[in-house]
């Protein structure tokens, strides 16, 4: 049971508290990605794991044994940096070899598991190159080499991808999963990347400015975003946000806007808000555009059309907010420019407290 | 296939470049020439006291006469180093300024490391700027005082080391008319006071280490004793290197006006090096031919030093002067 817990971790550099207490479980060989936007503390508290920033506060416990005071190397964990931290003066299989050296292993051992890890990563034709003779992504598989050499019950990742070029970012990414999926490590991955997040995650933690502000699998949180924050943070192009009524339709529910009506989930939650200002989020993709103007539609009006292939990104606005709507191309290209609104099914809305940002709608859906 | 064929294609190609270095040393003056006349006071300075001086350098090979000026003065030849290398003066000087050298760099040059290493270890700012501060200090003290602090120290009547010999029941010795003491005291003195200001560019060094080397080390479970031999110091090799090209280039040059300030005729005998060998017959007997031979042949041991070490340095490793 390697799990790693997080029991109201806080963190304080002097006054100045950056942490406020976090609580996480990740599972014994879960790979849990945290996520925020930069300063949210996420490196803090995953160096907080590794033991290179000491804990101010609540527990940390892995495998089961309180790691608090526990030294670095004792904590058996192994770290991926951003900027690799390879040693400029040792080649590649000294660099892999590097922890097992300090640890005193066996020649024969470590040579055996330095080929191993090379052949994992297709390093083996660059062993005796220093890194500076290595591209990016070649250097970032040795950093990689070297986290898994030692075979820790933990690996730890600070943004390991984010030096890279966005092709290579993808074909890394693929290969942490493959490799998470071949040696089964329990996982805890820094980023501020949603799509590497949405892409790597079993489960995602979203951080913003020392909290956590939902964990959930992928979907959980792509569907049923706990407030505002965490729904405007994942997907791409953003959640769009737009303020509206709610009001009482015949059936259920409905959502006034400067531009029209629509329908919104019965939930009695909603039921019971009439008359309260919200902020209604809709994805993107979930928006179905319309080119006459019907009773359960929004009016809206085109700006521009961003054709990007198999779909398009119709840039429009709804009374002066603006609203991304994403749409198939094919057999669409002509009805696209005479778009006037749009509409979305219920369970597909969520609907926020305007002030809070906390989501109203609850459950809708399920992931 | 590509030899004459090859070789062909190149001719033209060459003249076109040469003419186009030219251009474009010529574009280079025009568009920078502000920082031409920034260089141009080093350059003067160059010239009037490095190579201008080095026209006098032929009275090595002539018999000088003041009064005939160094154009005049008829030229001899070789006659001046073969008074020299016959000489016992100027070979027991030779030998003097070899061991001396030989011991300072062995002893010396690796102080000004350990010193840098040791304050990068220092985990309180205030105790480590005070130490540095200490070390750093005789370095900005003149020469002159340095030696009459030693000469205090060491003197047989009053001096702190000999009272504290006395407290172990030792005789006071005279250590600064013994010639068996000179070196390890004139090297001890330079050390100190020049180790401090010299570990300022390790320690420089250092401060360029990335800190997520360390922190990949303490992850992977190095102690403070092993990171330094695994990281710091390969990480400053390149420096060392480069120190060291410089430390043996330079190594004939021993502190001339410590000796000067240290030696007595007593202690001649391993203090006498060529430099002051040199201001001896130079400027107190007024051989300034004969002493011209022995500079000469000091700067072309020398040159052959810096050149040998950076070749040696360059092949055995991708770091060199130049
Ligand atoms: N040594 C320090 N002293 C004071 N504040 C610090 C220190 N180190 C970090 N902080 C603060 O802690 C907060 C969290 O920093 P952290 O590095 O964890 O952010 P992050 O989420 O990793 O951001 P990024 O995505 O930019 O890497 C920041 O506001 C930062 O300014
Ligand atoms: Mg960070």
């Amino acid at each position: 049971m390697s799990g790693v817990k997080l029991e109201s971790i806080v963190k304080a550099y002097g006054a100045l508290q950056v942490v406020h207490g976090i609580d996480l479980e990740v599972e014994e060989k879960e790979f849990v990605v945290l996520v925020g936007p930069s300063g949210c503390g996420k490196s803090t508290t995953l160096r907080m794991v590794a033991g290179l920033e000491e804990i101010s506060g609540g527990e940390l416990t892995i495998d089961g044994r309180v790691m608090n005071r526990v030294a670095p190397k004792d904590r058996d964990v192994a770290m991926v940096f951003q900027n690799y931290a390879l040693y400029p003066h040792l080649d590649v299989a000294n660099n892999i070899a590097f922890g097992l050296k300090i640890r005193k292993n066996s020649k024969e051992e470590i040579a055996a598991s330095v080929d191993e890890v090379a052949g994992i990563l297709g390093l083996t034709d660059y062993l005796e190159r220093k890194p500076s003779d290595l591209s990016g992504g070649q250097r970032q598989r040795v950093a990689m080499g070297r986290a898994i050499v030692r075979r820790p019950k933990v690996f730890l990742f600070d943004e390991p991808l984010s030096n890279l070029d966005a092709k290579l970012r993808t074909q890394m990414r693929a290969e942490i999963k493959r490799l998470h999926k071949r040696l089964g490590v329990t996982s805890i991955y820094v980023t501020h990347d949603q799509v590497e997040a949405m892409t790597l995650a079993d489960r995602i933690v979203v951080m913003n400015d020392g909290r956590i502000e939902q964990i959930g699998t992928p979907m959980e949180l792509f569907l049923n975003p706990v407030n505002a924050f965490v729904a405007g943070f994942l997907g791409a192009p953003p959640m769009n946000m737009i303020e509206a009524t709610i009001g009482e339709g015949d059936t259920s529910p409905v959502a006034n806007f400067a531009g029209g009506q629509l329908a919104l989930s019965k939930l009695s939650e909603l039921q019971n808000s009439v008359g309260r200002k919200v902020t209604v989020g809709i994805r993107p993709e979930y928006a179905q555009i319309v080119t006459e103007a019907t009773l359960g539609s929004v009016a809206c009006d085109l700006d521009l059309v961003e054709t990007l292939g198999s779909e398009a990104l119709l840039h429009t606005t709804v009374g002066d907010e603006p609203f991304v709507i994403r749409t198939e191309t094919l057999d669409k290209m002509d009805t696209l420019e005479s778009v006037t609104g749009f509409t979305a099914q219920p369970d597909l809305i969520k609907v926020f407290d305007a002030k809070t940002g906390l989501a109203l709608s609850g459950q809708t859906r399920e992931a | 296939m590509n030899g004459a064929d090859g070789h062909k294609a190149d001719t033209p190609k060459v003249a076109y470049t040469q003419r186009s270095r030219m251009n474009r040393i010529v574009d280079h003056l025009k568009r920078d020439w502000q920082l031409y006349v920034l260089l141009l006071p080093t350059i003067i300075w160059l010239v009037v006291f490095l190579y201008k001086p080095m026209y006098g350098l032929q009275i090595a090979f002539k018999d000088y006469s003041i009064f005939k000026g160094v154009a005049n003065s008829p030229w001899i030849g070789f006659e001046h180093f073969e008074t020299l290398f016959s000489s016992e003066g100027f070979m027991r000087a030779l030998r003097n300024t070899i061991a001396i050298s030989f011991w300072s760099l062995v002893i010396g040059f690796p102080v000004p490391i350990i010193l840098a290493l040791m304050f990068n270890e220092i985990l309180n700012r205030r105790y480590k700027s005070t130490a540095q501060t200490i070390v750093y200090l005789p370095h900005f003290i003149s020469s002159v005082i340095i030696a009459g602090i030693v000469i205090t120290a060491f003197s047989p009547s009053a001096g702190i080391v000999n009272t504290a010999l006395s407290w172990f029941g030792i005789d006071p010795i005279y250590f600064l008319t013994r010639p068996d003491w000179f070196r390890p005291i004139f090297i001890g003195t330079t050390i100190w006071q020049e180790a401090g200001f010299q570990s300022i560019v390790y320690l420089a060094a250092i401060a360029g280490v990335s800190p997520t080397l360390y922190e990949s080390a303490v992850v992977d479970g190095a102690s403070r004793w092993q990171m330094m031999w695994k990281i710091t110091i390969p990480c400053i090799l390149p420096t060392l290197i480069i120190m060291l090209i410089i430390r043996i280039g330079n190594m004939l040059e021993v502190s001339f006006e410590m000796i000067i300030l240290l030696y007595q005729p007593s202690t001649y005998e391993t203090a006498d090096v060529v430099n002051t060998f040199i201001y001896r017959q130079g400027l107190q007997n007024g051989q300034y031919d004969f002493a011209a031979a022995a500079g000469l042949f000091n700067a072309v041991v020398a040159f052959v030093l810096v050149i040998g070490a950076n070749s040696i340095a360059k092949r055995y490793s991708r770091t060199s002067l130049w």
